[in-house]
């Protein structure tokens, strides 16, 4: 999808004086003024859910308080949650900071998809938006942000405050799913040359890992919240026990998305503070390698601990001693890291600024937040403190003591950058001060209540728990902690209008981002640099290239790597005049508001609205895609080189399936562990002749598809146009199947979504299949009608490649389910 | 173009299409995908075959799995890179499914209904 | 620098009042989690202690580190020193790895021995068993081996395993005496148990921990833990056939009760009641012994004649979204209704 080059001259000013007028920033593709709508955003957010706090905090100031009403305070501390972790610190640390300095660290002019990033953005706030919109009758969401099933169900919570939750959560994952994908390709694809992996900024290697985990993360989510979405919609039992299900399905479900994005909050600010603390303490940052690995152990290791969450429900003690001794294993790599920082700023030399200040805290704050987390890996102690204000301590100690501080520490760290105007350090020092008291008043005293039995989550207590002194303290600090942000946010509009105007690197920094002016200009760099050690920068100020263990002086070629000199990518572009950005586009506001639309209309059960919003979805993909309709066979344009060579398009896909593959392996999971719950009609129903029938149709449109592809890479239209029809009709041709096999089963054999288990992970699983297959099917239509068209010649087989792919791979999962639930229908657990 | 494949990690710019291969291997896989079919339906009918169902069904799943992205989706002819980003997810899917299938298993004597 | 040792002398003193405050329990705080009453709870406190001393000495060597440096390094305005080119230290970075593997080790063995003593598969025949049904917001206690139904309060017998079998009439609690031991979850469609043996004489608090809707504050309990001949009284007293009021105001109440709509959803044995089998979310608590109980509505109000008026006239102002109507009653026949409740002693 990359868009059509637009030329913009060299002397057009910086990102945010380059385009003026709301209608700019309403179709801007640009990386740093996306970036800039998000950190409005989620400041705004932050306010939000700041106020739920001091709510919260204010009904807990004393026994038996009347302040909130019971409902009114489990909507705020669901909502304080959900705001904090989906619309705070996730759109901060991926949509304004690493929006804004992924492409600035690696050399690059933008991300990958400049239109999907943009359309990320939109679909955040719209979502967000969606799910704040309780506020207007006070019905927000109100059973935590975990949604507990069965507490969420229809029956137990009639309102619309868990469609609100339900459907914005799913809203918010597509967001956060396609910033994900971009920003893996984008930092795959897209580092400058020279960069290697192992010389990129630690900030990069942490958003490389959390974006494989928001790929592999977020489609169980995804699967948690369709079955709710069906559960509450339509009639089925998901998560009730009447026909045999398990409300703990949920739970493996959340835990399985919930642990994996703790470190998609945590890895960003780890990596912001392994920027931070080596700028200031003068030093590389200590143990480059161990840091870079212990944050891919982190990562992989997430996937194996979601049962710690659990240890209650009684999964058994198998289960109980396996997550904890993954879950201890976890402390090894996080135990690196804070030595690893520790060791950075000793033999330093250190300058005390509050950037430091934030970071040095951040480390400190976030040590006791993973020491109390050793404590809940042990079983036994977590059965004690599971539940309580421990807990509650712990992870604000992680995500406020780790995360927040880091995050503020990047705002005083690159605000210069950001908006060419330094924050005062006068009122940041105060800030940080106040912080600190205000932050370990508010959530260190949550020790002790934990210690001393206090529940989470209750809306009053007793007196005479012993819990009124602390509880009240807590609450006059937490006040205290508010009037920081109020003093920061002060700090931020005086900075814009009063603050010194920033150098291009005033911190006398390590990294690429520092090269160019403050703020860049639209492009970014005027040459892509050419990377020769890790902290590219200071290889170009001091000579100095720190590789492996040791360091070494740059060998006196007189070639340096920052944007003083053009690199050998850049005498390519020089011929063609000046930096290619992509166009403006309107389409993916377009398409957030059309996913909002249709979220509405599902929520209200509104079909015809559902269809102007899928209409209009339909509309604004059709439209991104053509949007630029001379990119075709005549103006062939060569898209820039990429680092690893190959398409960022095809990249993509690939990244998507891979996170398609999570998504069928828990719906085809669930179907295996509910097939032996079943009672009444079960798999024995199927019809094996007719599937197998589809079955056969559906490997030979797979074989129709490379056809086609090969037809197009030799540029034969005739037979290109033939075989992508060929292809789409045998992929109807499998959909009528299965709308045969449908309507029979519902008929004639009475198996109803409704009715049993078996039924509605059999609808859900295959119909899930078969909205893949209706999908591409229309993929390969608008191909079909493009290749006739002379819209997808040679010069655009990629895209024909790309819907094959797909195809492929809704073939691949086909072949999954026709063995796994057809062919094994009658063994017990398959 | 040219110039970047000296700089020092880029690989050079492939033509995607330079490697595939042609439509008489992709009939050839078309026939493999078939057979392997009718040899699974085989075993689905025949009694005898009925102890060792799974194991079977399971691995023909696998080789037409391995066709399918080995040829058509050219994993076997592209770079190394794309196997890597649905490999793994691949493994961790596989892992998963496992993991709750065990765990759910345990659960099975203390259930209610 | 000087206010980088503040801090330092700040924090150190926070963590050293933490470990004061944690080394012992209190009667000032009845849910304390670092308790005695059974087996569960000492082992519990034994892996806690022990963990909490180890995250505290390396709580204290990251905080020395880090201000050491910050008071040694720390250059003034201006004069921004010279660049460090240290990178690694493979030997440090061993180090560091091995050691918090070791303590894991340290901690990990003590976990998984206490997992599988505390989870056990079978328990003695003579454990006194009792089954907890969670419901929206109250608990219910039956003892199979006594025909026993009561709520709100357990009376467990001291030096006698206890084997709590656990189900949910509607969604998922979770079952925490904090002096007695760990929590369990309550699931619905699913057996949950907890085994220990408690052996200090007492009234224990309890609460559901695990979030269920509006009235979750309001879901406590109470656990009495008592030596076998109080024990047996109590059962005793339990099994005996309430008390029928012959006149007075207790008697115009037992006919209000029969009348207003409380027999429909609570069980005074002799006179109303549910099947004993049925454990759906229409059933109140058991009022047989109603009389008896130290606390009622969850465990939130003392029982007191007064605390049960307030909440027969409006139970939804003392725990919002409780099932339980408001009746109407006033006046005389509310004194009434009142009179008889506590009657059934």
């Amino acid at each position: 999808m990359a868009a059509q080059p637009q030329q913009l001259p060299l002397e057009h000013g910086n990102y945010l004086t380059s385009e003026r007028g709301i209608y700019s920033w309403l179709t801007t593709v640009d990386h740093k003024r996306v970036a800039i709508l998000y950190g409005i955003a989620s400041l705004f957010f932050m306010l939000i859910g700041g106020l739920e706090a001091m709510a919260i905090r204010t009904q807990l100031a004393v026994p038996n308080n009347t302040f909130l009403s019971a409902n009114t305070y489990n909507q705020m501390f669901t909502m304080h949650g959900t705001t904090m972790i989906f619309m705070v610190v996730m759109p901060l640390e991926l949509g304004f900071f690493a929006n804004f300095f992924i492409p600035l660290q690696i050399g690059a002019r933008d991300v990958a998809f400049p239109r999907i990033n943009a359309l990320s953005f939109w679909v955040f706030l719209f979502g967000a938006l969606f799910m704040n919109v309780g506020w207007l009758s006070l019905a927000l969401p109100d059973a935590g942000w975990f949604g507990y099933a069965n507490l969420t169900e229809r029956y137990f919570s009639p309102g619309i405050n868990i469609d609100l939750w339900n459907i914005g959560l799913l809203i918010l994952g597509i967001s956060t799913l396609l910033s994900g994908l971009n920003f893996f390709i984008t930092i795959v694809n897209m580092r400058a040359p020279g960069m290697t992996f192992m010389r990129m900024p630690m900030f990069m290697w942490a958003m490389l890992v959390t974006t494989i985990l928001i790929l592999l993360a977020f489609p169980c989510l995804t699967v948690g919240l369709i079955f709710l979405f069906l559960d509450r919609f339509v009639g089925t039992h998901f998560y009730l026990v009447e026909l045999g299900a398990t409300p703990i399905l949920w739970q493996h479900l959340f835990w399985l998305f919930g642990h994996p994005e703790v470190y998609i909050m945590a890895l960003p600010a780890f990596g912001m503070m392994s920027e931070i603390i080596p700028v200031f303490s003068r030093k590389p940052l200590f143990g480059y390698a161990g840091m870079a690995y212990s944050m891919v152990l982190i990562g992989f290791l997430s996937y194996g601990v979601w049962g710690h969450h659990m240890f209650a429900t009684g999964m058994g003690p198998v289960a109980d001693s396996t997550f904890a001794i993954t879950t201890m294993l976890i402390a090894i790599p996080t135990g690196i890291k804070i030595f690893s920082w520790c060791a950075t700023v000793w033999g330093g030399s250190l300058r005390m600024k509050v950037a430091f200040y934030f970071g040095v805290a951040a480390v400190l704050e976030f040590t006791l937040g993973g020491l109390s987390g050793v404590m809940h890996a042990a079983v036994p102690i977590d059965l004690q403190q599971t539940d309580t204000y421990f807990v509650v301590a712990h992870f604000h100690y992680v995500l406020f003591g780790g995360m927040m501080f880091a995050i503020l520490g990047a705002f005083y760290y690159w605000w210069p950058k950001i908006t060419g105007r330094m924050l005062s350090e006068e009122l940041g020092k105060l800030q940080f001060w106040l912080t600190i008291i205000g932050f370990n008043g508010t959530f260190f005293p949550m020790h002790f209540l934990g210690v001393w039995g206090m529940p989470r989550r209750i809306y009053t207590y007793a007196p005479g728990m012993g819990w009124d002194f602390w509880n009240a303290f807590e609450t006059i600090s937490a006040y205290l902690l508010f009037i920081t942000f109020v003093i920061f946010g002060y700090n931020l509009i005086w900075s814009l209008l009063r603050g010194e105007k920033a150098e291009a690197d005033p911190w006398d920094a390590r990294t690429l981002e520092w090269a160019v002016p403050s703020p860049p200009p639209a492009y970014n760099f005027e040459a892509i640099p050419v990377v020769r050690g890790r902290d590219a920068l200071w290889v170009d100020k001091y000579g100095v290239i720190f590789e492996g263990h040791g360091h070494r002086t740059v060998p006196a070629q007189g070639e340096t790597s920052g944007a003083a000199v053009p690199a050998a990518g850049a005498h390519h572009e020089a011929a063609h005049g000046a930096p290619h950005m992509p166009a403006p586009s309107l389409y993916p506001l377009l398409f957030a508001l059309a996913l909002v639309v249709g979220g509405i209309g599902m929520m209200m059960n509104w079909i015809r609205i559902d269809a102007l919003a899928a209409a209009l979805l339909f509309f604004s993909i059709i439209g991104m895609a053509f949007e630029y309709p001379d990119h075709g066979e005549e103006h062939t344009h060569q898209d820039p080189p990429t680092y690893t060579g190959i398409d960022h398009r095809k990249a993509g896909m690939w990244a998507f399936l891979g996170s398609e593959c999570v998504f069928f392996a828990c719906l085809i999971s669930t179907y295996m562990v509910y097939k032996p719950r079943n009672v009444g009609i079960g798999a024995e129903v199927l019809n094996i002749p007719l599937t197998s029938f589809s079955t056969f149709i559906l490997l030979m449109s797979s074989f129709l598809m490379v056809l086609a592809l090969a037809a197009t890479q030799r540029g034969d239209k005739k037979w290109a146009t033939i075989w992508l029809f060929g292809t789409a009709f045998f992929g109807l041709i499998f959909l009528g199947g299965q709308y045969y096999e449908f309507s029979t089963l519902y008929l004639d054999e009475h198996l109803a979504m409704q009715g049993s288990i078996f039924g509605q992970t059999f609808y859900t699983l295959v119909g899930t299949h078969g909205t893949h297959v209706a999908i591409g099917v229309i993929w390969l239509l608008v191909m079909a009608v493009a290749s006739a068209t002379g819209r997808a010649g040679k010069s655009r087989a990629l895209s024909v490649e790309i819907a094959g792919l797909y195809w492929h791979f809704v073939d691949v999962v086909w072949i999954l389910i026709f063995t796994l639930i057809y062919l094994m229908r009658s063994v017990h657990n398959a | 173009m040219s110039e970047n494949v000296a700089t020092a990690g880029h690989v050079a710019g492939a033509e995607h299409a330079s490697g595939h291969p042609g439509p008489g291997l992709y009939a050839l896989i078309a026939l493999a995908l078939v057979i392997l079919t009718l040899m699974e339906l085989a075993v689905y009918y025949v009694s005898f075959l009925q102890p060792v169902l799974v194991p079977i069904l399971i691995l023909l799943a696998i080789a037409k799995f391995f066709l399918v992205g080995g040829f058509y989706m050219h994993l076997y002819y592209d770079q190394k890179i794309f196997s890597i980003f649905f490999v793994f997810p691949l493994i961790l899917a596989c892992f998963i499914g496992a993991a709750l299938l065990m765990i759910f298993s345990a659960l099975e004597g203390r259930l209610t209904l | 620098m000087k206010r980088a040792w503040l801090n330092r002398a700040s924090l150190t003193g926070l963590l050293l009042a933490l470990g004061a405050a944690m080394a012992g329990c209190s009667p000032r705080y009845p849910m304390d989690t670092l308790s005695n009453g059974s087996d569960f709870a000492r082992r519990i406190h034994g892996i806690y202690v022990f963990v909490n001393w180890i995250d505290f000495f390396i709580m204290v060597v990251v905080l020395v580190v880090m201000f050491l440096a910050m008071f040694w390094y720390s250059t003034r305005e201006g004069e921004p020193g010279e660049p460090s080119t240290v990178t690694s230290d493979i030997r440090l970075e061993v180090l560091w790895t091995a050691i918090p593997a070791l303590i894991l080790v340290a901690i990990t063995v003590p976990t998984i021995r206490t997992i599988w003593a505390t989870q056990p598969d079978h328990w003695p025949k003579d454990a006194l068993e009792v089954k907890v049904i969670a419901h929206q917001w109250w608990w219910e206690f039956r003892y199979p081996q006594y025909g026993i139904d009561t709520a709100d309060e357990v009376h467990l017998q001291a030096g006698r395993m206890v084997h709590f079998s656990m189900q949910s009439a509607d969604i998922i609690h979770s079952f925490w005496i904090p002096a007695l031991g760990g929590k369990r979850d309550v699931v619905p469609g699913q057996i949950n148990s907890i085994t220990y043996t408690p052996d200090q004489l007492g009234e224990f608090y309890g609460q559901c921990v695990e979030f269920c809707g509006d009235s979750h504050a309001n879901m406590r309990l109470r656990g009495f833990v008592q030596s076998k001949d109080d024990f047996d009284a109590w059962v005793k007293h339990q099994q005996a056939a309430p008390v029928t009021p012959e006149s007075g105001a207790a008697a115009r109440g037992a006919k209000i009760f029969a009348d207003a709509p409380c027999a429909i959803c609570h069980t005074v044995k002799g006179i109303s009641g549910l099947s004993p089998q049925y454990t759906g979310n229409f059933k109140g608590p058991d009022l047989t012994h109603f009389g008896s109980r130290t606390t009622l509505a969850g465990s939130i109000l003392d029982n007191t004649p007064e605390n049960l008026a307030k909440w027969i006239q409006n139970p939804d102002a003392i725990k919002p979204g409780a099932n339980m109507p408001t009746l109407g009653l006033q006046g005389q026949d509310l004194n009434d209704l009142v009179a008889y409740l506590e009657s059934l002693k």
